[in-house]
């Protein structure tokens, strides 16, 4: 039996998707741009998807896109195109490559980069945040769930503070980890812009959108046809725009994913003796239900997830789209631990089809390998 | 009149008796290298031709990696007995060269109506004619036009340089130990350019190491075995043998222990080969294992010759010949390395043979390894 938990890498697409994209590319293939009926029901495809995220999230407007990454580059970039004039743009020190690198480019535009520190369970440092905000801060990113250690940051403070000390800066959410596992409500939070990713929530690679609250204001960064109003030209990706919206609609409401973690924690406790937690307690709030990385202390994550991948059990070490580089997670750095405890980190992403017969299976394994290689440290 | 490549083999040219047994054995290499491009492979005159390419640069590409090649020049082939066409083709071969030129002509056919003077005079002042922005230098030209009148009349301006050394297979067959380093490929690649066949032994560490790590083990392979005719990879199972090193043997002395296990299960792969020497990356001094005690203790426990190319290079010299051979970007991927459990802090670096002898007493030598060598995963290229 395979268990696979490396669910915030990817997903497996569900059967609902698999049969809604078949038939996208089957019957529904027509250019939604095109005047013939069967194109207007393409483009009705769409808007039902555009209406489903925009119900969960309680946004204003929504552009389809290629996925997380484009979307979190059009808002960052495409906000702040549409401002006059400089000043800071703001990224916490846990954002995804995809935020942090488009964050750090801006400096070409003219802007000044900042990175906002994390304290030690990865959580945005609030009052470091407060120190830093003034009249001269055009963005703020915050992502609400961390993709490696599963902090849910504190959204609905940063708001507060950005609406005290800088009304006028734009605040971006990258919801790549969160959307679907922890609410939003953008117009609520006043949150600008919510990016988001198909193949995260059992959709297909290659379709993501990006959310616009009341106030967000884009210019596109890519021109063409002038699809999606102009903002995101290029045909639409329909067939994986009507995979997102089967992903969401059929996305279980109810699931067991913080139970089922919780209990992988548990298991792991009280057999290992050098099991430490990456992120916030597991059981606290501010931990995602989805995500839990430990150190199996002493043992190389590689080693571990290599042991466990013969077992059958896949999961992850560290984000999947750095482990091709050999470093240390930029996100385990700012939170202070140590060399040692980040190149033991392993991470399990659950999705809502774990079952508790798969998370038995991957504990007792990672018991029985830990016993194993703990006598193997270097000496 | 047809477009091929005359291909000038190096160093056979000096063998005696033996000649036309590596000539023969350079075609077969040569026709293996082009195989299934309708391309035709023939000897004449103690020339290589191939002819029938559908893209000259990508058999040139194919046919310059071929051991035992000195150079290749895409010719073209014509008519020899209307002197006035051979010229004008030759003067159109020229047509965008700029600068000195001379032409050189050779003429095995002593019936021609022209010796070789009479067409380097003539053939010199047709191009002189068509191309105003040429000169004749004789002494120095910064282009020959090559003439070779034979059954057929040869015509070419470009040498392009081969790999050299002697055709694959024609000195026996060896062993390589290879890592997913930097030198394993090269020290490969420098045996097989002087004419050695090639199998490969990578030792596998999972779950130290994972399938990345031997898939750029295997790509590494594949690179050499574009020169090397093919090569078959034996993936040995290592990681029982490091643990029970680690586990029961003098830590100064498991880097050593665990080389002597390498080359003693290199040397069994060798036997079953067929291969009569191993072939390793190592070079003086460059870490523990590879200094000149260590290389003592290591090479008693073989049977065969051991192969060092790169003994006596830096570091900075492999990389170089890395880069040049298509194998240093695959070598830095960076999933290797993840044995330093295995690594001690302080290695021996001058051990002696008999106390390495006593630490690695404690293990059951042969067991380990013909538990390994049952469990070999063979690999194809």
């Amino acid at each position: 039996m395979l268990v696979y938990l490396d669910n915030s890498a990817t997903t497996q697409p569900s059967k609902a998707v698999v049969n809604a994209v078949a038939s996208s590319m089957r019957e529904g293939y027509y250019n939604p741009s095109a005047l013939y009926a069967p194109a207007l029901a393409a483009e009705q495809q769409m808007s039902a998807c555009r209406e489903a995220i925009a119900g969960k999230v309680n946004a204003k407007q929504v552009f389809f896109t290629s996925g997380g990454t484009e979307a979190n580059n059009l808002a960052i970039f495409g906000m702040l195109k549409s401002l006059r004039g400089f000043g800071k743009v703001l990224f916490s020190a846990g954002e995804h490559p995809s935020v942090r690198e488009t964050c750090k480019q801006t400096a070409k535009m003219g802007f000044t980069p900042e990175e906002i520190p994390l304290d030690q369970n990865g959580l945005v440092n609030l009052s470091a945040l407060e120190t830093m905000l003034d009249n001269q801060v055009r963005m703020i990113c915050v992502m609400q769930v961390n993709n490696e250690t599963g902090a849910v940051q504190p959204i609905e403070e940063v708001s507060k503070l950005r609406n005290k000390l800088c009304p006028d800066a734009m605040f971006h959410v990258d919801g790549v980890q969160g959307f679907l596992r922890i609410p939003m409500d953008m117009v609520g939070l006043q949150v600008d812009s919510y990016a988001l990713s198909g193949h995260k929530i059992h959709a297909g690679k290659g379709v993501g959108a990006l959310a616009l609250g009341g106030r967000g204001r884009l210019t596109p960064i890519m021109f063409g046809g002038g699809q999606e109003k102009g903002f995101r030209s290029g045909t639409e990706n329909t067939p994986g725009i009507a995979g997102l919206r089967a992903a969401i609609e059929s996305f279980p409401a109810r699931h067991e994913m913080r139970k089922l973690k919780l209990r992988l924690y548990e298991r792991q406790k009280s057999d290992i003796d050098g099991l430490v937690v990456n992120g916030p307690p597991p059981e606290s709030a501010s931990a995602a239900p989805h995500i839990l990385n430990v150190s199996f202390m002493s043992v190389r994550a590689e080693t571990m997830l290599h042991a466990l991948e013969g077992e059958g059990i896949f999961v992850g070490n560290g984000s999947a789209c750095s482990s091709r580089k050999k470093q240390v997670s930029h996100v385990l750095s700012a939170m202070n631990c140590g060399v040692k405890q980040a190149e033991s980190a392993i991470r399990f992403s659950l999705s809502p089809y774990t079952t508790q017969a798969e998370i038995d299976i991957a504990s007792d394994a990672c018991v029985r390998q830990y016993e194993l290689l703990k006598n193997f440290v270097r000496r | 009149m047809r477009e091929l490549l005359m291909v000038r083999y190096g160093e056979i040219y000096l063998k005696g008796q033996n000649r036309p047994l590596f000539m023969k054995l350079l075609m077969k290499r040569i026709r293996e290298a082009v195989a299934q491009r309708d391309s035709k492979v023939w000897l004449s005159d103690g020339r290589m031709y191939v002819a029938g390419f559908t893209d000259m640069q990508e058999t040139i590409a194919r046919v310059t990696k071929v051991f035992g090649i000195h150079s290749v020049c895409p010719a073209v082939e014509m008519d020899k007995a209307d002197f006035e066409a051979v010229c004008s083709q030759a003067s159109r071969m020229m047509k965008d060269l700029n600068g000195s030129f001379k032409v050189t002509a050779r003429r095995s056919d002593k019936n021609y109506f022209l010796d070789s003077p009479q067409i380097n005079s003539r053939m010199g002042e047709y191009i002189l004619n068509h191309n105003p922005n040429l000169t004749v230098d004789v002494k120095n030209p910064q282009h020959t036009m090559n003439v070779e009148i034979r059954e057929f009349a040869y015509l070419y301006v470009e040498v392009i340089p081969g790999a050299g050394g002697m055709p694959v297979g024609s000195n026996g067959k060896a062993a390589l130990l290879l890592s997913g380093g930097i030198d394993s490929p090269v020290a490969g690649y420098m045996i097989a350019k002087r004419g050695v066949e090639l199998c490969a032994v990578h030792f596998y560490s999972f779950p130290y190491t994972g399938e990345r790590s031997k898939e750029k083990v295997l790509q590494l392979a594949r690179t050499l075995a574009i020169s090397s005719c093919g090569m078959r990879v034996h993936i040995v199972p290592f990681t029982k043998i490091q643990m029970q090193i680690h586990e029961k043997c003098s830590p100064e002395y498991t880097t050593l222990i665990m080389r002597r296990f390498m080359m003693r299960l290199a040397d069994r792969v060798a036997q079953q080969e067929g291969a009569q020497a191993l072939i390793t990356g190592e070079s003086i001094g460059q870490v523990a294992s590879q200094t000149m005690d260590a290389l003592c203790c290591t090479d008693v426990v073989v049977s065969r010759p051991v192969f060092r190319p790169l003994i006596g290079f830096d570091k900075i010299d492999i990389i170089d010949y890395a880069v040049k051979i298509d194998t240093y970007e695959t070598s830095c991927l960076p999933y290797e390395d993840c044995c330093t459990v295995f690594t001690p802090k302080h290695p021996i670096t001058h051990p002696k043979l008999d106390k390495t002898q006593i630490a690695e007493s404690v293990l059951d030598i042969e067991a380990l390894i013909e538990e390994a060598m049952q469990g070999i995963e063979i690999i194809e290229l």
